[in-house]
């Protein structure tokens, strides 16, 4: 897989967990490193590991600075994006509203495109319950988005 | 990256091919035009190590061009070059490689790879002595930048290249470019204008011209043909 | 999952732009091999010339030592002389395809590719000695230790000549010059063992006596013209263009 795609994978991942540019890009780069240093070659990047590292490094960090703490950005919007600016909001507030488990089994599997076996694996849960938690996970997306008048 | 050159002088017998040159290069694509003879191929020559300077000096972040961290860096693509008889373009590829240094693993993969981004992916396995010059040359592009070098240096890399061929060429470098020291040397202006961010222009040793070219500064052609007049 | 839906979550799930990734991607370079695995990949594109002549060596002795071919042990230096030469050819191949500029721009540079094809074929060589001089010797009655001399000398001799030949204006020039080289102390080797038997008893004494000290200064001058090959290097023929 090409290495910038890896980078995008996990970085947008880690954003999505620390919503801080900066520090999610630095620790994009210090998974990339631990990965590694553990398996001493860069050529294979096992997706499920580099989740797993990147999910303790972004506990590492909710641990060092409390959660509230951290700087989150603030969403600049280009004229260009303006356009779909409500339709957005509510698909927002309507992922927003799901756990934050979900959205991430939604981002791993529909942003990222991962397989179950990888998703699985990188959460340490079993594909069965993978399975049944993004089902419901995409029933309640589908419900928020209809009950907030998105249609399509 | 900055790439350094400074105040570089190579004298031969009874000529001075490079006299006293001075520049930076930075990230992006710099062409180097000038006639046959004007010191390109002997510039760039010191530029890869080479060739050794009389005088003057050549690092790249402070690092000396005569090192080994530096060639781990660079990509280049001679004017001329050949290559084993037994060769494949596959094999070629990976012979260079195994040379600056790629794991074997990697080298596999980055030599399908390549091959495929210079269109050899299905001649891979066919012998180097079958290729027309276009072909060879687009073997030529594909070793230089299997280290993903962060300085390439090619020498007329459009010779040789059907129209295709170069429009391929200008896509790739220009990808390229965007995070590497990219420096070409052509005579055909028409490449200058579609590819190169800067320009450097030479002419008996000397650079005449260093800086950007923009249409508002006039027809390059015409300019170009008046200083070689 | 629609299609549509994906794109939603696309969108809400969508990152800045990174700052760092070029500059971390390009600097993140991939594990690098060591000389020694430098050395051992390059062993596979030594010229099958080499392999063949080493092979054919080994196959001569021990068929030779077999069959009890009386000739095989006086045969065996005499064609020592051509695997020196053979191994001496590998150092122009580079020149003669045009490879030099592609190599020398590596990492690991065209001195280390020299290195490796001079090292490999002496290696060759080393267990061509360690197979074929216990073989001879018990075969035809001697002493291993003076067998492998006998065999060591001519090479050792015509290497060191051959490199000399190879660097001169005129051996650049002429493609089999070291062919040539050893073909000639091949002949003389003949023409002496025939012609001249007080010299050859005299050597057969010499070797008897003084064999190691004649090896190891032999050796040593050879390493010294294979230093002078591998220095020589730095001025490639468009310096003086």
């Amino acid at each position: 897989m090409d290495l910038e795609v890896v980078y995008d994978k996990i970085y947008r991942y880690v954003y999505f967990k620390i919503k801080n540019q900066s520090i999610a890009e630095d620790i994009t780069q210090e998974t990339f490193l631990r990965f590694i240093r553990q398996k001493g070659n860069i050529h294979d990047f096992q997706m499920k590991y580099l989740y797993t590292i990147a999910r303790n490094l972004c506990v590492d960090e909710f641990r060092r600075v409390k959660p509230d703490s951290l700087p989150e950005d603030i969403d600049d919007v280009s004229p260009a994006q303006e356009d779909h600016l409500t339709e957005q909001i509510a698909v927002r507030e309507a992922v927003a509203k799901l756990p934050a488990e979900d959205q991430e089994l939604l981002l791993l599997r529909h942003v990222n495109n991962e397989s179950a076996g990888t998703i699985s694996k990188a959460l340490g849960i079993s594909r069965f319950a993978l399975y049944r938690r993004l089902k419901k996970a995409e029933d309640e997306l589908r419900a928020g988005l209809e009950a907030c008048g998105y249609e399509k | 990256m900055e790439l350094s050159v400074d105040r570089l002088s190579k004298q031969y017998k009874n000529k001075i091919a490079v006299d006293r040159v001075t520049f930076r290069l930075s990230e992006g694509v710099t062409g180097l035009l000038g006639a046959n003879g004007a010191g390109k191929t002997t510039l760039m020559r010191m530029m890869t190590g080479i060739l050794t300077p009389d005088s003057g000096k050549i690092t790249a972040d402070g690092i000396a061009v005569q090192t080994e961290e530096y060639r781990s860096l660079l990509g280049y693509l001679p004017q001329d070059f050949g290559y084993y008889p037994e060769f494949t373009a596959r094999e070629f590829i990976q012979y260079i490689a195994a040379l600056k240094g790629l794991e074997k693993k990697h080298a596999r993969k980055k030599t399908d790879d390549l091959l495929e981004v210079v269109g050899l992916s299905d001649v891979a396995n066919k012998k180097i002595k079958t290729f027309s010059g276009g072909m060879k040359q687009r073997v030529g592009i594909a070793q230089a930048i299997v280290n993903d070098p962060r300085i390439l240096i090619l020498d007329e890399p459009t010779a040789g290249l059907d129209p295709k061929e170069r429009v391929r060429f200008r896509n790739l470098i220009a990808e390229i470019g965007k995070n590497t020291i990219v420096l070409f040397s052509t005579h055909i202006v028409s490449d200058i204008d579609s590819i190169a961010g800067n320009l450097l222009m030479m002419r008996d040793g000397q650079i005449i011209y260093d800086g950007s070219w923009n249409k508002e500064q006039g027809d390059l052609e015409q300019f170009y043909m008046k200083e070689f007049e | 999952m629609k299609n549509e839906l994906k794109d939603v979550l696309n969108i809400t799930f969508s990152a800045p732009e990174p700052k760092k990734k070029q500059m971390f991607l390009k600097n993140l370079r991939p594990s690098e091999i060591s000389t020694l695995e430098m050395l051992c990949r390059q062993a596979g594109y030594i010229r099958g010339t080499v392999w063949i002549f080493a092979a054919a060596v080994i196959v001569f002795v021990l068929f030779g030592s077999w069959k009890q071919l009386p000739d095989t042990q006086e045969l065996v230096p005499e064609i020592m002389p051509f695997l020196a030469a053979v191994s001496v050819l590998e150092n122009r191949r580079s020149r003669k395809y045009g490879m030099i500029e592609l190599e020398m721009v590596t990492r690991f540079s065209f001195k280390s590719v020299l290195f490796a094809r001079m090292l490999i074929p002496g290696i060759t060589c080393l267990v061509i000695l360690a197979v074929a001089s216990p073989v001879i010797a018990m075969a035809f009655g001697g002493e291993t230790l003076l067998t492998a001399m006998h065999m060591l000398i001519p090479y050792l001799v015509t290497m060191s000549i051959c490199l000399q030949v190879e660097r001169s204006p005129l051996g650049r020039r002429l493609e089999y010059g070291s062919l040539a080289a050893s073909a000639l102390i091949s002949v003389l080797m003949i023409w002496i063992k025939n012609y001249a038997a007080a010299l050859v008893n005299g050597y057969a004494e010499m070797i008897r006596d003084w064999g190691v000290l004649i090896v190891l200064i032999l050796a040593m001058v050879t390493a010294f013209e294979q230093w002078r090959t591998l220095n020589s290097t730095e001025e490639p023929a468009w310096n003086y263009q």
